[in-house]
């Protein structure tokens, strides 16, 4: 599996504009504030329109929208990249150890992934916070808890065909122990699908995050998208949505999107006969 | 297949078990979890040990376990605060709309996915085909509740065409016929909504069946019969793409589908689970939080677990890929 990323995304606009997305979106999560004013600080100004001093004017309780929207942002970034990194975590070990270690033990693995990839994930993540009522940091870990499941599905499956390769004996002829094996020979052949099941975790744990903080059983103290698009959603009636509730939908959207264009783009990378389409 | 059945048990088993677990998982008394924590202090100490018997707080921890599996079975899903109405003859009374509106919505959208899909591959690379698939792969990265705040505030607010809350006018005093419309008025928005929500897996599935579908010999023979393109796009080729539609349908009916549903229920406010849910947890009647968790979670499990006894009927090289 020795393909370049780079020429690849070259060949790929709709990759090339996810990307470029992304990275201004993170830039802006990082710097944000450096050139916002407090999120939190209340003022008797209310429901104000766009206008000098408040870019996207102010909310229900006086509140600068302009930075509320970055602050979502920065959360949205960091619940999906965190999640990206510890589901993606998870799903490697399950997946690596599951293939590798094989017999009884593969079978036990593989019915318990089975069973999470029947489950209601978001249903589940509802309840347990309705009654947890977690912060940003707990909520990232239930999310991963309950997404590591299709990644470690697909992983175990490379594996297993990874470790029959002829590489992979001679090295085991030259004596390599098997945790040589695993993280020299196969962990490194396994990139892009761990590239893939990143993407895909970090796209639905954005989708997660902003649709539980819409439910109200979100972190109650992080500003998030979701958030956002619930209190503007209250006000349906006022033209406020034009700066409030819409901003914030776009950049949720935009988000999904560029993962959805980089996704794509690994997909076609991996299996090769989707490029075709 | 059989292993299958074992990993339905499994999430069966992980879902009862978080179920049981989760409001005990919380610091302090278990009646804060049933009651809420303002409650707590008004109650006595008798009062609190009544409680607690009845609710066989004061067994062993497997006991309870035990005893809460078996009332689940005998459909006792507890009895909800806010309502005053035990959780079953609450879900039984909300759960109609739901499937209602997920079913038209399911319907319509695969029905949709599958012309557009058919057409689009059938023109693969053509404006028309480019202009649906931007359009659609632009349109599935819109949650579902923007998409629906969206549709409500363009349609129900500022046309002003459609009425946007509930499943009918209250108090209206209409006849039966009168009703009707009203109930079909109040489901065109969050219908379309969910159709919208729906549609883009569908129809990229189909599309991209249709177009390696087309490269196979039998089009091929097809073509050389003379058969009319009309025929060979729906009958030959647009029939085989099927299978991969149907499969991920079923498949994504049970997590997707109701997930949609429910965040498209509480934009419009139409009383299905996705409401019960949503203000179950507003009100903090954690009992109904809790048996509808149930109930949806069993019934996708059930949904799903009949999707894969469906689909290898349908396309039985499946039951060898495992």
């Amino acid at each position: 599996m020795h393909i370049s990323l780079k020429q690849n995304i070259k060949k790929d606009k709709n990759a090339q504009v996810g990307l470029i997305i992304i990275i201004i979106l993170l830039l802006f999560a990082v710097i944000a504030p450096f050139f916002t004013s407090d999120p939190q600080a209340f003022s008797k100004l209310i429901l104000s329109e766009p206008g000098t001093g408040h870019y996207l004017g102010t909310n229900d309780l006086g509140q600068d929208i302009f930075s509320r929207l970055l602050y979502g942002l920065r959360t949205s970034m960091f619940v999906s990249i965190s999640v990206g990194i510890l589901a993606t975590s998870i799903s490697v070990f399950v997946g690596v150890c599951s293939g590798f270690i094989g017999g009884i033990f593969d079978t036990v693995v593989m019915r318990i992934i089975d069973a999470f990839l029947v489950m209601p994930t978001i249903i589940i993540l509802i309840l347990v916070s309705a009654f947890v009522k977690p912060n940003i940091l707990s909520l990232v870990v239930m999310i991963s808890l309950l997404h590591w499941q299709g990644g470690a599905r697909i992983i175990r499956g490379q594996t297993l065909s990874l470790r029959e390769r002829i590489h992979i004996y001679s090295a085991r002829t030259f004596g390599a122990k098997k945790f040589y094996i695993l993280a020299r020979h196969i962990i490194p052949d396994l990139g892009n699908i761990i590239i893939v099941s990143f993407i895909q975790n970090a796209r639905s744990a954005v989708f997660i995050e902003a649709g539980m903080a819409f439910i109200g059983v979100s972190s109650l103290t992080a500003i998030s998208l979701g958030n956002i698009m619930h209190n503007a959603f209250k006000f349906y009636y006022l033209p406020v949505w034009l700066w409030w509730l819409l901003p914030a939908g776009i950049l949720l959207s935009l988000i999904l999107l560029s993962f959805t264009f980089l996704g794509n783009l690994m997909e076609k990378i991996i299996d090769p006969r989707l490029s075709n389409a | 297949m059989k292993k299958k059945y074992l990993s339905y048990i499994i999430a069966f088993l992980i879902i009862i078990t978080l179920n049981f677990i989760v409001p005990r998982l919380l610091p302090g008394d278990p009646l804060n979890a049933i009651y809420g924590d303002e409650v707590l202090l008004k109650l006595s100490a008798e009062t609190r040990e009544y409680i607690s018997s009845t609710y066989n707080l004061d067994k062993p921890i497997l006991t309870q376990y035990l005893l809460y599996v078996t009332s689940i079975f005998k459909g006792n899903l507890g009895y909800s605060i806010y309502y005053k109405k035990p959780v079953i003859d609450l879900l039984l009374s909300y759960i109609p709309y739901t499937i209602i509106l997920m079913g038209l919505a399911i319907s319509i959208s695969t029905l949709l996915a599958i012309v557009l899909g058919i057409e689009s591959g059938w023109r693969r690379g053509k404006k028309l085909d480019k202009f649906i698939l931007f359009l659609v792969i632009f349109s599935s990265s819109f949650p579902s509740f923007f998409i629906g705040a969206c549709f409500l505030i363009v349609f129900g607010v500022l046309l002003n065409i459609l009425p946007f809350q509930g499943a009918r006018t209250m108090y209206s005093g209409l006849g039966s016929f009168g009703l009707s419309v009203d109930f079909l008025l109040h489901l065109i928005l969050p219908l379309f909504s969910l159709v919208f929500v729906f549609l883009p897996s569908s129809y990229l599935l189909t599309r991209n069946s249709m177009i390696s579908n087309l490269k196979e010999p039998y089009i091929l023979l097809a073509r050389a019969k003379g058969l009319k393109d009309t025929r060979i796009r729906y009958k030959h080729a647009g029939r085989n793409s099927l299978i991969p539609v149907a499969t991920q349908t079923g498949l994504s009916l049970g997590t997707m589908i109701i997930t949609g549903t429910i965040f498209i229920e509480i934009v419009f406010s139409y009383p299905g689970m996705g409401s019960l849910i949503y203000n179950s947890i507003l009100n903090r009647d954690y009992p109904v939080i809790q048996g509808s968790f149930l109930f949806v979670a069993v019934l996708v499990l059930v949904i799903n677990f009949l999707m894969d006894l469906f689909y290898v009927k349908l396309d039985p090289r499946i039951e060898y890929a495992y």
